[in-house]
């Protein structure tokens, strides 16, 4: 196991690697307007002199080095234009803690209520009950929730929602740190989308389960429905899902674009969108640099996590079987 | 001798989308204690249905509608409520199942799995648990059981996963013992040894055992009593010696000539034409008639009764009608009686 881990780090470094290294090709083949404030009315030894400044004038193996350097150290430079000479790790530190908070409880509403709600629905789904209520009403929900994009259910929420809570408290249609209550809508217009992801496939993977037979040797030998439920359906069920769950949090530090625009929250959402557009060339670096390596970390942590789940995961020495 | 389960008049329906299907259509059985009973049949005969039946376990879309269980004069029909089956799930009657890689779970070593049904049926806890399903793990012959005990049924082989499965059978103290194909799934050298495992608990715990099968060499090895099942009712029962020796249903004869040690060598093997019948329409007389080369016109009237051969032997087909023509036996049964079963 421990072998496994080890290998799986070691790969993910050498991605991490990789991505740096393009990163840095990729910003030297962008025009050098992103690398200053207010390019246009630079006379060419200003911009001469604010090249050298920024150490661009250096053979390209100089600089490849010192990028490494400033990874290795955390500092991903200052931005250009977006604000204009601010350390990019001050810009970013409290947006992404904003949206990690905000993510995280988005995700961790979605999982409480996803999983249940898909317990629910297979439980209802292999009864013997002809009508599946909680079936049905648990699948038009999920369906609902695909199919209806994202846009239009986080609208009516904000209106509606706001509506409805301003009868019992004074609410803000935005966003303010201050005000808890103001979250309420956003992680719930932000969990609504993991819910139904996470009650389909939990319903899916349950009612897969079900119909093994080590469920029916269970029942043969004597286990409650109860335990059986727990300790082999579920527990087999979550497997699968188990892997998706850094890769959520991972997506909740990049924001979500549409309901933090929605609520004005200061968050990650949208943030590359705008530096690109602005060609505040260190920002793009240093969010490209960002993001890839949250994936490629949630994509370990997810592996990792599944390694520790299910036994049959493993690719270090096979121990030979009898 | 002592009945343990006595079967009356039982029907089995499943509902497939609104058809009903007739799985088991009103059969009778005793099963004595302490015997050895092998059931044949086709795929799709109900002889798992039947059985399962006995536990709870059919599908959610099947049920019995008819007729009655009795397990030590308790009717297991009455049962409805899936907590009541408990009572009888494991301490009373264990199955093994026909395949060893699905049947445990991959996610549980199989140490938890024996212990899971040692506490259930021993009332034993911790550490106690833990012993006594090392004790049975040892029983079934599986080498080092210590170590085993905490291994993934991924890390077992086939024969040594269907040992794993008879000791969480054997942890649960059954009187009852269903087999459920035991040795399908397994490749031929394992499956003497597994046949020989399953008699030898048989014989330490006084157990009944059920044999579900469609090997008839299994049943030769094995049983006391085979009854032979088509189309969700029994066509013959009968006492191991007269199966073989003395098969009376036309049925039965086809299945044995079905048999490779029956055959003649460059001759192409013995197989029943035509299908089973569809169990969603009712059926009228023999359900082996359209398939029975020599059947007779009230076969495709009327059920036959039960003739009774001899006290241990009964046959349903209008051919043992003292008024039915006389019926040749194939050549090949001919000279198995002949040679008194020897050959198998």
């Amino acid at each position: 196991m421990i072998k496994y881990i080890l290998k799986r780090i070691g790969s993910s470094l050498l991605t991490l690697f990789l991505i740096v290294t393009i990163a840095f090709c990729l910003l030297r083949l962008m025009p050098e307007e992103g690398y200053f404030n207010n390019y246009d009315k630079m006379s060419p030894t200003k911009i001469k002199v604010g090249r050298e400044m920024l150490g661009l004038n250096a053979p390209m193996y100089l600089q490849l080095g010192r990028f490494y350097k400033q990874i290795i150290t955390l500092d991903l430079g200052v931005s250009s234009r977006y604000r204009v000479n601010t350390p990019i790790n001050k810009i970013i530190g409290p947006k992404m803690l904003l949206s990690l908070k905000m993510g995280m409880l988005g995700v961790g509403f979605s999982l409480v209520i996803g999983l249940s709600l898909g317990v629910i629905m297979s439980k209802s789904a292999r009864s013997k009950s002809r009508f599946k209520l909680w079936d049905k009403l648990g699948s038009a929900f999920v369906v609902i929730i695909q199919a209806v994009p994202m846009a239009v259910y986080c609208l009516f929420i904000q209106i509606f929602g706001t509506e409805l809570l301003n009868r019992f408290f004074r609410l803000p249609m935005l966003f303010s740190r201050e005000n808890s209550l103001t979250w309420i809508l956003p992680v719930f217009s932000y969990a609504l989308g993991g819910i139904s992801m996470y009650a389909m496939w939990t319903r899916r993977y349950m009612n897969d389960e079900a119909n093994k037979d080590y469920v029916l040797l269970a029942r043969a030998k004597g286990v409650s429905a109860g335990k059986i439920s727990r300790s082999h359906i579920f527990r087999n069920a979550i497997v699968p899902l188990i892997q998706y769950i850094p890769t959520s949090v991972a997506l909740t530090l990049m924001g979500s674009l549409y309901v933090e625009s929605r609520y004005s929250i200061p968050g990650m959402g949208g943030l590359l969108v705008d530096v690109i557009k602005k060609q505040d060339n260190p920002m793009v670096q240093a969010l490209v640099l960002i993001y890839s390596a949250l994936s490629v970390a949630a994509v370990l942590i997810g592996d990792i996590l599944m390694a520790l789940a299910d036994p049959r995961i493993s690719l270090g020495k096979k121990e030979d079987v009898r | 001798m002592e009945t343990i389960i006595s079967v009356k008049d039982l029907d089995i329906k499943f509902n497939l989308r609104g058809q009903i299907l007739h799985a088991i259509r009103g059969v009778s059985l005793d099963i004595y204690k302490g015997e050895s009973l092998a059931v044949v049949g086709e795929s799709g005969s109900g002889k798992s249905v039947f059985f399962k039946s006995m536990m709870g376990l059919l599908d959610a879309n099947g049920f019995i509608s008819g007729g009655e269980i009795l397990y030590n004069g308790r009717d297991l029909t009455k049962i409805t409520k899936e907590k009541d089956w408990m009572s009888i799930r494991g301490s009373e009657i264990a199955i093994v199942m026909q395949d060893p890689m699905t049947s445990l779970n991959p996610l549980h070593t199989v140490g938890a799995q024996v212990t899971e049904a040692v506490k259930i049926h021993q009332g034993l806890r911790g550490m106690a648990a833990k012993m006594a399903a090392i004790e049975h793990l040892a029983d079934v012959g599986i080498p080092e059981p210590e170590r085993r005990y905490n291994q993934y049924p991924h890390e077992f082989s086939g024969g040594m996963r269907q040992r794993a499965c008879i000791a969480i059978a054997i942890a649960c103290k059954p009187k009852v013992l269903i087999c459920d194909e035991p040795t399908t799934a397994l490749d031929v050298t394992i499956q003497a040894q597994i046949l020989e495992l399953i008699k030898q608990m048989k014989r330490r715990y006084n157990l009944t055992t059920i044999y579900i099968t469609h090997d008839l060499g299994v049943v030769a090895g094995v049983a006391d009593r085979v009854l032979v099942m088509y189309a969700g009712d029994f066509v013959e029962i009968a006492s191991v010696e007269e199966l073989f020796y003395d098969p009376r249903h036309p049925y039965t004869w086809a299945l044995l000539s079905g048999m490779p040690q029956l055959g003649v060598r460059g001759e192409d093997l013995y197989s029943i034409a035509g299908t089973p019948p569809n169990l969603t329409y009712p059926i009228a007389g023999d359900a082996v008639a359209p398939r029975n080369p020599n059947a007779l016109k009230i076969d495709f009237v009327s059920r036959p009764p039960l003739f009774e051969v001899s006290p241990t032997h009964k046959v349903r087909s209008w051919t043992l009608d003292p008024r039915a023509p006389e019926i040749p036996v194939p050549e090949n049964i001919l000279r198995m009686r002949r040679a008194g079963g020897r050959g198998l």
